[in-house]
């Protein structure tokens, strides 16, 4: 069992609240978004493991049990082509749940006409994997979900 | 055994939707599929974290292999998938 928890603070929702349909249809995997407050912020990692990978606006991190957890910070963000996003870790680096990722600021990723919203997703599970934990608030580092 | 040899034209790459209807395509079948990175070591087909974790760019050469009855149907699928802009 793996716990997942909330890479940044802000509001736990489902993934049906993600106004991108690869994420909203679960077709990259089960999960739960945040909406995330708006203030700058460092996203955490959502479970100890290594980063395998890591972009500016997304990241995995593989636990050592080989289940793969996506962040991706606000959506379309790809298209920022990292500005706004301070790697604060590196790929290959082997982190501990709760520690920080990215350093980000949802209020610029607004302005900049995108949604912050983060889907946190368990890659490669079965949606009946994942038991919600986390309602409504929730700080980084908190439980969000459960992944049996 | 069949293979098809692409280049990924979307600008993200195989990654986000390319990446997840890739992948949901690939889960679909009943055979054994892979992808590589160009010459790279081949990887399952039917995982997004194998998937994303080979990190695709826009411009890279993907080669897809699978066995088995329908592969080549299958393998047409996937490829136009991968190599759509």
């Amino acid at each position: 069992m793996t716990t997942v928890l909330a890479p940044v603070a802000g509001a736990a929702v489902g993934l049906w609240a993600v106004p991108d349909p690869v994420f909203s249809e679960g077709l990259v995997g089960p999960g739960l978004a945040i909406e995330p407050l708006r203030e700058p912020g460092r996203a955490v990692a959502p479970i100890a493991g290594k980063i395998v990978k890591l972009h500016p606006h997304a990241f995995v991190v593989v636990g050592d049990d080989g289940r793969g957890v996506l962040v991706h910070l606000g959506i379309d963000t790809v298209q920022l082509k990292g500005e706004g996003f301070e790697l604060l870790a590196s790929e290959g680096d082997r982190v501990g749940a709760g520690q920080p990722v990215v350093a980000w600021n949802p209020v610029e990723v607004e302005a900049g006409g995108r949604c912050p919203v983060c889907p946190v997703v368990a890659l490669d599970a079965v949606k009946e994997a994942v038991t919600r934990i986390a309602e409504g608030p929730v700080n980084a580092g908190d439980e969000l979900f459960r992944w049996t | 055994m069949p293979e098809r040899k692409v280049t990924v034209e979307s600008e993200v790459g195989l990654h986000a939707r390319p990446a997840a209807t890739f992948v949901q395509t690939a889960a679909k079948a009943a055979l054994g599929v892979t992808v590589a990175k160009g010459n790279g070591e081949p990887v399952n087909a039917k995982s997004i974290l194998a998937v994303l974790s080979l990190d695709v760019r826009q411009g890279d050469t993907v080669v897809i292999k699978a066995e088995g009855e329908g592969a080549d149907e299958l393998l047409d699928e996937l490829a136009l998938i991968a190599s759509a802009p």
